[in-house]
């Protein structure tokens, strides 16, 4: 579960994102997708935790995983430099992934790099459907190159207008839902479009699943530090914490306590 | 060399090696024992146990900083029924063997009275009770009672009346002067004193001008504080005359040594195991090289010989 694994490739996509491959056999013959990796970043001086990735693709074959990341702050601004040939402890498969609803077609929803993590389920899609994407920019609209290869069909949406609709990837939902027959529903992005989506999804009898999670520290369960709340009939505040490394980071939708 | 001894005697419970895990590092053992049998460690503390289930505090829990991390779980934990007949937890434990340590809390000393009542009360495969009056992330209780010796007193008193388990009493750092903790503590009847908790502590994001943590401020672990824990437990140890379970910050083997030396009977291994899950073994092999490189038979030889 714990294993050192050799960078690959570590190449520069576009400004500020980056593809990750790391040679860890025992990982990719396992990985599922909406599955992560919690990473030891190499050359990242006075800071202990590692940082966690979803999953990209995972080649059991070659014995390699991949990872999208955005440089965001200093572990990601760390990993960008470290050059292939280098070691470094990689924990993984970790967490539940998305659950393929048989006899659907995918609908993928993705806001930002949530799109690295519904790329592995592309991939492993028996067959395509659709790829919702919405980010701030065009630029940000990573990865569209790879959904349409796989032929997923794609609607995009950026806050600014620069690449598809202005709007958030939210605005597109109806619009794909009523162009596929007995769609399912797989999202990742940040917290509030995945909020915005369970909502709109309540009570529509359309299965979907969400992908979230919070600052983790051990990836495993043990710390309590990733929770995401959860509906709890029982609970007098109607939620309960659960563990988005250990019993997430995917929940079924209608599972998900969708506001803050 | 195979005749290295590791055990260690803290009062009343006898551990085959002086490697801890600190209580809400490790869970309920479940996890990390799908890495290694946890019954390879000294002892495996969980996390705290209250009478009534508990959400913890909001999000973000956690921040990174140089050297450490400041959290503010809260506690979130399954409360005693839970614990005792959940099918993880003590079920679970008591299936692996190992020794466990049930850390207990809450909001009045009877609070905590009636955990360690039911505790005692089914206490097959419990080797003892710590008792955290050093949480800094709950409202009442935890810290509250920590930083006032009376209030400490009374909870260990309350404790001590129910139950026949050896207790360890877990102390803040948060005080001036640790010895009147640490005595106190001995004088109520805790067998024995961990420490230290977390340091109460906080960080900004400059850019959003927020806290990093939802609860406001936290509690200090990691590296960063192992000075600070280590001149706790030298005076801690000097103090009394009770064993002392060190913590806070230890990395390695070496660390785990400075413990050893400055006081501590056994040592914890908290926020080094969400860097690495192997990192309590990891700190038991680093001792016995130690013992190994500088010809130490015994663990206990190493225990409160620093010179001054």
């Amino acid at each position: 579960m714990d294993q050192i694994s050799r960078i690959l490739r570590n190449d520069e996509m576009t400004a500020g994102y980056r593809r990750l491959v790391f040679l860890a056999p025992d990982i990719a013959k396992s990985a599922l997708p909406g599955q992560f990796v919690h990473v030891q970043i190499p050359g990242l001086r006075d800071r202990i935790l590692r940082r966690p990735f979803s999953i990209s693709s995972a080649d059991p074959a070659a014995g390699t995983v991949t990872v999208i990341f955005k440089v965001v702050g200093l572990g990601t601004t760390e990993l960008a430099k470290a050059e292939p040939g280098v070691e470094c402890a990689v924990l993984g498969p970790l967490g539940n992934g998305y659950k393929p609803v048989p006899g659907s077609v995918p609908v993928l929803i993705a806001g930002g790099y949530g799109s690295a993590s519904t790329l592995f389920l592309a991939e492993r899609s028996e067959k395509p459907g659709l790829v919702l994407m919405g980010a701030r920019t065009g630029h940000d609209l990573i990865l569209r190159d790879e959904y349409q290869a796989l032929g997923f069909r794609l609607l995009a949406a950026t806050n600014d207008g620069s690449f598809g609709r202005k709007g958030f990837v939210t605005d597109l939902l109806e619009e794909a839902l009523g162009s596929v027959p007995s769609p399912a529903v797989y999202a990742c992005g940040p917290r509030p479009m995945l909020f915005a989506l369970g909502r709109l999804l309540e009570g529509r009898g359309i299965p979907a699943q969400l992908s979230l999670d919070q600052h983790m520290c051990c990836g495993v369960g043990a710390c309590f530090a990733c929770v995401v709340k959860l509906k709890d009939a029982d609970s007098p505040d109607g939620f309960r914490y659960s563990r988005s490394c250990k019993e997430g980071p995917v929940y079924p939708a209608e599972e998900v306590y969708c506001r803050e | 060399m195979n005749d290295l001894d590791l055990q260690v005697k803290l009062g009343p419970l006898t551990l085959k090696n002086p490697v801890m895990t600190a209580s809400g590092t490790f869970g309920y053992g479940e996890e990390y024992n799908e890495f290694y049998p946890i019954s390879e460690l000294g002892a495996v503390v969980v996390k705290g146990i209250a009478p009534w289930p508990s959400h913890g505090n909001p999000t973000p829990r956690t921040a990174e900083v140089v050297s450490g991390m400041i959290n503010a779980i809260g506690l979130q934990g399954p409360g005693i029924d839970k614990f005792l007949h959940g099918e993880h937890y003590m079920p679970f434990l008591r299936k692996t063997g190992a020794t466990v340590i049930v850390n207990i809390w809450g909001r009045t000393p009877d609070d905590y009275a009636l955990v360690a009542e039911r505790l005692e009360a089914e206490k097959d495969g419990v080797a003892a009770l710590e008792i955290n009056v050093s949480c800094p992330n709950v409202k009442e209780g935890g810290l509250s009672f920590g930083t006032n010796v009376d209030s400490m007193q009374r909870v260990i008193r309350a404790v001590r009346a129910k139950t026949s388990l050896p207790l360890i009493t877990k102390l803040s750092p948060n005080v001036s002067r640790i010895a009147d903790f640490a005595r106190g503590a001995q004088d109520a009847g805790s067998d024995m004193i961990s420490l230290i908790n977390t340091i109460p502590a906080m960080a900004i994001d400059i850019y959003t001008r927020r806290p990093k943590l939802a609860n406001v401020t936290g509690g200090l672990s990691g590296p960063a504080v192992k000075p600070v824990a280590i001149k706790l437990v030298y005076e801690a140890a000097k103090a009394v005359s009770i064993p002392v379970i060190g913590m806070g910050g230890i990395m390695s083997g070496e660390d785990a040594v400075e413990f050893l030396l400055a006081g501590a009977s056994a040592v914890a291994v908290g926020t080094a195991t969400f860097a690495d899950p192997a990192a309590p073994l990891r700190v038991l092999n680093g001792i016995r090289a130690f013992l190994e490189r500088t010809g130490v038979r015994s663990v206990s030889d190493l225990i409160g010989q620093v010179q001054i």
